[in-house]
C-alpha cells in the first residue's frame, strides 16, 4: 500500500506549478507538465470515485482550448504576419471601434490563440490532477478546527453526488429498456427525487443513531502528519517554479 | 438488557396501529429474530430499540422501552450510540465518509473520543471482522458482503451491548450471507452482544437464533423459542414445511436436527421421479460474448442457449458477471466481442413498442419504472403504451395481488405489491422473453410464492423463456428448470437445477441438505416421491 501524502502537499504543488506555468508562458513546457502529471495520476490511481476528475478536467481543458482558438481567430486585433486564409469581415456599428470580427487569419494570430488556450487548459488539468490524487474530502479533514464542523458537513453533503449520478443513470437505462424512448424530465426526476429523499432520510437516521451532534467537541482520527517527504515534494516544486519564473 | 413494556405505536395519518400492547424482555447475549410479512412493522420495532422511532420518524408511542436501564423516551438516539449499534437494510445509504477506516472512526469522532482510544478500537474491529486488507479502500468499491461487514464494524467500535440489524443478508449471495451471519454468531457467543435481527429468508438465520418475535398481520405479536413459534406460524422456512409435511414429532431449526429424524425416509428406495420434458426451440442465443468495464473483465467467452418455455436462473457470487450477462441479453450494451440474438433479433437495436413486445425486463429496483402518482395511473399508462383495452393491466395486477388499493401511491406499496405492479406493467406488453434482475429482495414467503406462480404460468402457458438472476437458492429450487452458474465472468456450471444445486453445498437448498444424498430440492419433491411409494 502506497502511504498517502499529506492532502495539502499536492494541492500546494499544483498551485505553485500553475503559477510557474503562467510566469514562464511557454506552451511546450506546459504540455510537457500536463504529460508528466497525467503519468503521475496514472501511477497512483486507486479506483476512488474522485479519480475520474482528472479526465474530466482534461476534457474541460480541451473544450476551453477549442473555444479560445475559435474566438481568437474570429475576434481580435489583427496581428500582421503570414496569412493562412481570409474570412469575410463583419461590419460592426461605429460605436464599437477597434474590434474586428473576421478578416485575414495569420499564423501568428492562430499560434497566439492556441498558446493562451494551452496555458489555461494546463492550469485546469493541474487542479484536476490534484483533486483526483487527494480527494477534496481528505483536504477538508485537515481544515483548522474553527471551520472543521463546516468541513464535515460539506463532506457529507458532497458524498451524495456520485450516488445521485449513478441512480440517474440506472433509472434512465431501466426506462429505456421498458421501451420508453423520449425520456421526459418528469419520468427521471420523480423516481430520482423519491430515491434521494429516502436516501437522505436514511443517512440522517444513521448519523443520528451514531451519535452525530451529541458531543459539542469532535476529536480527529489519525490526523495526517506533515512528513519530511511532503517537504521534499513542496521544495522540489518550489525550486522548479523558481527556475520557471526566473527565466 | 432490553425491556418493552406495553408498547403501542401508531404513525400519524395512519388508521391502524403498527404494534399493540407489546411486552417482552431480551436478556444479555441473546440472539432474537424479528419476523413478519413485509410491511408488518419489523423495521419499526427494530428502530424503537434505540429511539429512532419515534424521535426521527414521528408517531405516537405508548408504553415504555428501556435499554440497559435507560428509557428511550428521555434521550435522543445519539445518546444511546454507545449502547445500541444499528445497521440498516442498505448499509451504503448509511455510510457517511468514503474510506473504510474513517467510516469506522466516525461515531467515535462525533463523540469526541481521544485519538489513542480510537486508534486501538479501529484496529480491534478491523481484526475482528477481517477487514484489515480493506482499511484504505474506498467504500464505493467494496462488494455487498464487505460493505455489510464495514457497517457492522462501524457499530461495533462503540462497544455496544446491543446490535440491531435490519435484513443484513438480503442483498448478499449465500456465501457472503454466511460470512456475515457467522460474524454475528461469534459476537453473541464470544462477546455476549445482544443481537436483534429482522430477516425474510428464515432459512439463512433460523439455526442461529434463540428466540423469535413474530409480528402477525393482524397486529398480534407472539414471542417465544424458535421451534415453538415456528410450529404455528404462517411464514416458515422450507425446513419447517418439510417437518410439517412429514409429520415429524419435533420441528427442527437446523439441518442436523431434521436429518436425525428423517433417517428412515432417506434409507428407503424410490423410483427416480419423472424426467423433465426437454425444451428444444432456441429463444436466446448467446455466442461467445466477452465484455469488460475498463480493464476489468466482466464476462469472458460466455456461450449458452436459452430455449422456449424454459425458466433459467443465473446464479453466482456478487460481482460474478450476472448483471452484465443480463444487460447484454436485454441489449443495454453491445458486448465487446461475440453475438447475441433474441428470437433472431439483435437486442441492442430494439426500440419502443417493438422492444416492449420482444423483451420484458424487470430491473433490480422495480421502482425505477414507476413515475405515476397512483397505481391506477401506472396501469392506464401501460394500457395506452401497449394499445390494450382500458383496465387490462389492472386486471392482471388484481390477479396477482387482489387487495391492492388502486389509489395508492406506488411509493407507499409494500415491496411485494410494487414488484407485482411492475411485473403486470411489463407483462402487459406481452413480451416474448422475460428477464428479471434479483426480483425477490425483501419479499416474504407468501409474496414470493405468488410471484413464482406468475412466472411459471407465463413460461408454461405461452411457451416462452424466463431468465432471472438471483441469490435466492430456495426460489431457484422451486422455480427454475435450469441453472447457469457464473464465476469470474465464466460459466462454470450449466445444467438442470437438480444437478447444479446438489453439486455445491453452499448453494444447496435446505431440503436438499436434509435429504442428501436423495435428489430432492423442495418439499413438493419429497412429498411427490413419498406419494408414489404409497
Amino acid at each position: 500500500m502506497k502511504k498517502p501524502l499529506h492532502p495539502l502537499t499536492l494541492w500546494v504543488s499544483a498551485i505553485l506549478l500553475a503559477l510557474g506555468v503562467v510566469a514562464l508562458d511557454n506552451a511546450w513546457i506546459a504540455i510537457a507538465i500536463v504529460g508528466a502529471v497525467a503519468l503521475l495520476v496514472y501511477l497512483r490511481r486507486d479506483g476512488s470515485p474522485w479519480q475520474a476528475s482528472f479526465n474530466l478536467s482534461l476534457r474541460i481543458g480541451a473544450t476551453i482550448l477549442a473555444i479560445r482558438t475559435i474566438v481568437g481567430i474570429l475576434i481580435g486585433v489583427p496581428i500582421p504576419g503570414t496569412v493562412l486564409f481570409k474570412l469575410p469581415i463583419l461590419d460592426l456599428p461605429s460605436w464599437m471601434p477597434g474590434i474586428r470580427v473576421g478578416g485575414s487569419v495569420t499564423l501568428e494570430r492562430l499560434s497566439s490563440s492556441l498558446h493562451e488556450g494551452v496555458i489555461i487548459a494546463t492550469m485546469i488539468a493541474l487542479f484536476g490532477a490534484a483533486t483526483s490524487l487527494t480527494s477534496p474530502h481528505k483536504l477538508l479533514r485537515v481544515t483548522p478546527s474553527f471551520i472543521y464542523e463546516i468541513g464535515v458537513t460539506l463532506v457529507i453533503a458532497t458524498s451524495v453526488f456520485p450516488q445521485l449520478a449513478t441512480s440517474a443513470r440506472r433509472i434512465r437505462t431501466a426506462q429505456k429498456l421498458r421501451g420508453i424512448e423520449n425520456i421526459r424530465i418528469r419520468s427521471i426526476a420523480i423516481p430520482l427525487l423519491e430515491e434521494s429523499l429516502s436516501k437522505s432520510l436514511q443517512l440522517a437516521a444513521a448519523m443520528d443513531a451514531r451519535g452525530y451532534g451529541i458531543s459539542r467537541k469532535r476529536s480527529r482520527y489519525r490526523p495526517q502528519q506533515w512528513l519530511m517527504r511532503d517537504n521534499y515534494i513542496v521544495f522540489g516544486t518550489l525550486i522548479t517554479v523558481g527556475i520557471m519564473v526566473a527565466r | 438488557m432490553i425491556t418493552f413494556s406495553n408498547v403501542s405505536l401508531i404513525y400519524p395519518q395512519s388508521t391502524h396501529t403498527v404494534l399493540e400492547d407489546l411486552s417482552f424482555q431480551i436478556a444479555e447475549g441473546e440472539m432474537v429474530l424479528v419476523m413478519g410479512e413485509t410491511g408488518a412493522g419489523k423495521s419499526s420495532l427494530l428502530r424503537l430499540v434505540n429511539g429512532l422511532v419515534p424521535h426521527h420518524t414521528g408517531g405516537i408511542l405508548a408504553g415504555d422501552i428501556s435499554v440497559d436501564g435507560i428509557s428511550t423516551r428521555t434521550v435522543k438516539p445519539g445518546s444511546l450510540a454507545h449502547l445500541v449499534g444499528i445497521v440498516g437494510q442498505n448499509p451504503i445509504n448509511g455510510f457517511v465518509t468514503d474510506i473504510v477506516e474513517e467510516e469506522l472512526a466516525f461515531s467515535m469522532e462525533a463523540l469526541n473520543f481521544p485519538p489513542d482510544v480510537m486508534r486501538k478500537r479501529v484496529e480491534e474491529v478491523l481484526d475482528l471482522l477481517s477487514l484489515s486488507a480493506l482499511r484504505n479502500r474506498s467504500i464505493a468499491t467494496l462488494s455487498g458482503g464487505e460493505q455489510q461487514r464495514v457497517a457492522i464494524g462501524a457499530a461495533l467500535v462503540m462497544h455496544p451491548k446491543v446490535l440491531v440489524l435490519d435484513e443484513p443478508t438480503s442483498a448478499l449471495d449465500p456465501i457472503a450471507a454466511e460470512e456475515v451471519l457467522s460474524v454475528l454468531h461469534r459476537l453473541v457467543h464470544d462477546l455476549s452482544v445482544t443481537v436483534i435481527i429482522a430477516e425474510h429468508r428464515l432459512e439463512r438465520v433460523i439455526q442461529f437464533v434463540d428466540r423469535i418475535i413474530y409480528i402477525e398481520g393482524n397486529g398480534e405479536t407472539s414471542i417465544g423459542p424458535a421451534d415453538e413459534i415456528l410450529k404455528s406460524a404462517d411464514l416458515v422456512p422450507p425446513i419447517v414445511r418439510l417437518a410439517r409435511a412429514l409429520n415429524l414429532r419435533e420441528i427442527g431449526t437446523s439441518v442436523r436436527e431434521v436429518r436425525r429424524q428423517t433417517e428412515d425416509i432417506r434409507n428407503q428406495e424410490f423410483i427416480p421421479a419423472h424426467v423433465q420434458k426437454r425444451h428444444n426451440d432456441v429463444a436466446i442465443d448467446v455466442k461467445r460474448i466477452s465484455h469488460s468495464y475498463g480493464t476489468k473483465p466482466a464476462l469472458a467467452n460466455v456461450s449458452t442457449k436459452i430455449n422456449q418455455g424454459e425458466i433459467v436462473a443465473i446464479m453466482g457470487r456478487n460481482g460474478a458477471g450476472k448483471s452484465t450477462l443480463l444487460h447484454s441479453i436485454v441489449g443495454l450494451h453491445a458486448p465487446d466481442s461475440g453475438e447475441i440474438t433474441v428470437n433472431g433479433q439483435d437486442p441492442t437495436l430494439l426500440k419502443g413498442a417493438l422492444r416492449r413486445k420482444s423483451i420484458g425486463y424487470v430491473p433490480q429496483e422495480p421502482s425505477d419504472l414507476l413515475f405515476g402518482t397512483s397505481v391506477e395511473e401506472e396501469c392506464a399508462q401501460a394500457d395506452r403504451d401497449n394499445q390494450l383495452a382500458t383496465g387490462s393491466t389492472m386486471a392482471l395486477l388484481n390477479r396477482l395481488v387482489p387487495h391492492i388499493s388502486h389509489h395508492a401511491h406506488p411509493n407507499d406499496l409494500s415491496e411485494g405489491q410494487r414488484l407485482a405492479l411492475v411485473l403486470s406493467i411489463v407483462l402487459s406488453g406481452n413480451p416474448d422473453v422475460l428477464v428479471l434482475d434479483e426480483p425477490t429482495r425483501g419479499l416474504d414467503y407468501q409474496a414470493k410464492s405468488i410471484f413464482g406462480a406468475a412466472l411459471k404460468e407465463y413460461a408454461t402457458q405461452f411457451e416462452r423463456p424466463v431468465l432471472l438472476a438471483t441469490h435466492d437458492v430456495e426460489l431457484v429450487a422451486e422455480l427454475a428448470d435450469r441453472v447457469l452458474f457464473l464465476a469470474e465472468g465464466e460459466i462454470v456450471a450449466d445444467g438442470s437445477t437438480l444437478d447444479v444445486l446438489l453439486s455445491s453445498p453452499a448453494f444447496a437448498p435446505q431440503v436438499a441438505k436434509v435429504m442428501s444424498p436423495k435428489p430432492w430440492l423442495t418439499v413438493a419433491d419429497v412429498v411427490d416421491a413419498l406419494g408414489q411409494e404409497k
